[in-house]
């Protein structure tokens, strides 16, 4: 069971105002089938992010019976290499960004028991893989062995550790320090300590800090205002000043939000209308972009994106985690 | 990620011949990725599978795996290089491995400029001159970085990667040079960098946020005095305003808001001018309000101004210690509701603030 991430095949002719929910659950559903097009086997370095991201995208549209569930555990377990962490599908390298793809996939699944019984030493050796990574120095995390640092990692180690209940593994505290150090003067994040402030490392540095606890060290009154200056007059989100607008945006720039209290800041109807005119209403799937070439990447942050604000039919996100808001519930309050 | 900023194209819808051909590319991609997986997992690591990476690599730059499989092979091309020649030469022949990937990389790096993992493994490769080669051989390479680096973001100005990697290349390239050498400190080389680029596109953010950094360093690396930190802030607030006669540029603001941190006593700490006096800060915010108010005539439609005027306004009525006097209340729920009406995509943090300041 995998999925990639098909080009998307006509121009829409449909009112593009409508959401067409079947059509991107049929479009998710059929990805693993497209296996005579090039771009099926030049994305494998993707499968398991697309397991995730075509997962969670049919839990929100209502459908999480959507993939064969043993199909899809099966395929997960086949990514795991000897070190503990997962490869972006049998035989890749362990990275942690597939790490927490895995991790997730097996929690909305409701699967992380299979790791005791088939995987390579249970959740215990996901979170030594994941703790292996922290940079002793500094708090930061490593996305491998070859040891780029990046604050991406840094959320992801969070957020699989925390699903796991394995948070003691690491050094938070040392974490948060790290955090801080990238937080910039206009209350935005960068990559890394010293860079330029950017929607997608807020999403992982607020969410990392709301992982550990520590939202009170986040000037919200000053980051929600360069979050709310992301929209652009078509309703779509950019990711810094001066940028385009991209459907994933409604993601990196509405989940942050939601996690300061600030959603009410930005036009959320006009938001929800761009997202919309993001989806092919004849293929299903969303893009970056109206009337671009859908991905199942797009698909889930537009998606989720709609059910941060709301939107009817669609389930509630969890936005510190992108996952069905009921599942971590569940997880949180056992 | 896959697919951004593809136009949506009308399908080749399989016919015949285009399926045909689609099924022999992906036959042949499969082939040749078949072939380097069992080179690798036979620990052959020859020349001949380095090519054939490369030629997987140009195919599917996204596929890390492969590059991982690139630093193992060159990584035993290294080793043998030290046990089988004399110092000398194998410094030699681990130059011209590095060097050749360097430049096997630079097309890859133009075609895919926001490729994370083909950044990372140059940086990987550059790091490995340091752990293998000469001081000053391993310094050869990182300050053409620079030169390359310069390129890339003449091509893309914001390009993130592009910024972030140069940053690492200054700091190691400053750590690689000894005391006497001038790369020991490129503080103030770059700070004209940052100002040549903002030379060239006034809105490059990236560029202002460098300079914002480069101030910094550079007062604190020559202790500077709080007369000179004062100057400099005269400087950076004399330039904003030179540009900001295009008040609707979004970059500007943000820098302008970056400056005027100074005097929030909340954020001054970490500024260019940290120990101003109560006055001074009062001081230089009633300048500030006024200069904005004038740049209002004739951009009465600009919601920037409005912001600012509002922000600083209450800002000083934090500095003074009190609440906004009623005129200035009246004043700002004046401005508010020029921005309501220019800014109703924001209308709920404007509404927060409304409710906030007649609170």
């Amino acid at each position: 069971m995998s999925l990639a991430s098909g080009p998307g095949r006509a121009a829409g002719l449909l009112s593009d105002q409508e959401l067409c929910p079947e059509k991107h659950i049929e479009y998710i559903k059929k990805l693993d089938s497209r296996k005579d097009e090039l771009e099926y086997w030049l994305t494998e370095h993707l499968r398991l992010n697309g397991l995730y991201w075509g997962l969670t995208a049919l839990n929100l549209l209502g459908c999480p019976d959507g993939l064969p569930r043993e199909d899809a555990i099966n395929f997960v377990l086949s990514c795991q290499q000897n070190n503990g962490g997962f490869g972006a599908a049998p035989d890749h390298d362990a990275h942690i960004l597939y790490t927490v793809s895995a991790v997730q996939t097996l929690v909305t699944l409701d699967a992380v028991d299979e790791l005791d019984n088939r995987g390579l030493g249970g959740k215990q050796k996901i979170g030594s893989f994941i703790a292996g990574l922290q940079d002793q120095e500094t708090g930061s995390f490593m996305g491998d062995e070859w040891g780029e640092l990046d604050t991406r990692f840094l959320y992801g180690a969070l957020n699989a550790l925390s699903l796991l209940g394995l948070l003691d593994m690491v050094d938070v505290a040392k974490a948060v320090s790290y955090l801080q150090k990238c937080e910039n003067l206009d209350g935005g994040y960068g990559i890394s300590p010293g860079a330029e402030s950017h929607a997608g490392q807020v999403f992982t540095c607020v969410g990392a800090l709301a992982i550990a606890g520590r939202l009170d060290l986040v000037d919200k009154d000053r980051l929600g205002r360069w979050l709310s200056e992301r929209q652009l007059d078509n309703g779509g989100l950019n990711g810094r000043p001066e940028k385009l607008e991209d459907a994933c945006y409604s993601w990196w720039v509405g989940a942050s939000l939601a996690m300061i209290g600030k959603l009410h800041w930005i036009d959320g109807a006009k938001l929800a209308a761009f997202i919309i005119r993001c989806q092919d209403p004849d293929t299903g799937g969303f893009a970056d972009r109206p009337d671009h070439t859908v991905d199942v990447f797009h698909t889930l942050f537009a998606v989720a994106g709609l059910s941060l604000l709301g939107f009817e039919g669609i389930a509630e996100v969890d936005p510190v985690y992108c996952m069905p808001k009921s599942i971590t519930r569940k997880i949180f309050s056992a | 990620m896959a697919s951004h900023g593809i136009p949506r194209h009308s399908s080749l819808e399989a016919t015949g011949e285009a399926r045909q051909q689609e099924l022999r590319r992906i036959e042949k991609y499969r082939e040749l990725e078949q072939v380097v997986r069992q080179e690798i997992a036979g620990h052959q690591y020859t020349p001949e599978t380095l090519q054939r990476l490369s030629e997987l690599l140009k195919k599917n730059p996204e596929y890390y795996t492969a590059w991982n499989y690139r630093r193992r092979v060159l990584q035993h091309e290294f080793s043998e290089a030290v046990s089988e020649d004399s110092n000398e030469a194998a410094m030699d022949r681990i130059t011209t491995l590095i060097k050749t990937d360097l430049q096997f990389l630079i097309p890859l790096l133009r075609s895919f400029p926001k490729c994370y993992w083909i950044w990372n493994y140059r940086l990987w490769l550059l790091n490995e001159t340091k752990r293998l080669l000469p001081k000053p051989t391993a310094r050869r390479l990182w300050q053409e970085e620079l030169a390359l680096v310069g390129k890339m973001l003449s091509l893309d100005s914001r390009n993130f990667h592009g910024w972030g990697y140069r940053r690492f290349v200054v700091e190691t390239l400053e750590t690689l040079s000894s005391e006497e050498e001038s790369e020991k400190n490129l503080a103030q080389v770059e700070f004209e960098y940052a100002k040549k680029m903002i030379g060239t596109n006034l809105s490059n953010f990236s560029a202002w946020h460098y300079r914002t950094k480069l101030i910094q360093r550079l007062l604190n690396e020559k202790s500077a005095s709080d007369e000179e930190r004062k100057q400099m802030l005269d400087d950076e607030l004399e330039l904003i305003h030179r540009a900001l006669c295009d008040p609707y540029d979004q970059s500007l603001w943000f820098y302008h808001q970056n400056l005027m941190c100074v005097f929030d006593p909340t954020t001054s700490g970490q500024t260019m001018a940290p120990n101003l006096t109560k006055t001074e800060r009062l001081d230089y915010l009633r300048r500030e309000i006024e200069e904005i108010q004038e740049m209002l005539d004739g951009a009465e439609d600009c919601k920037y101004l409005y912001q600012a005027l509002i922000d600083y306004t209450l800002l000083a009525a934090r500095v003074e210690g009190t609440r906004p006097g009623e005129d200035q209340t009246a004043q700002v729920l004046d401005w508010l509701s020029e921005l309501k009406k220019l800014d109703p995509l924001r209308a709920g943090r404007w509404l927060e603030l409304e409710e906030s300041v007649c609170r």
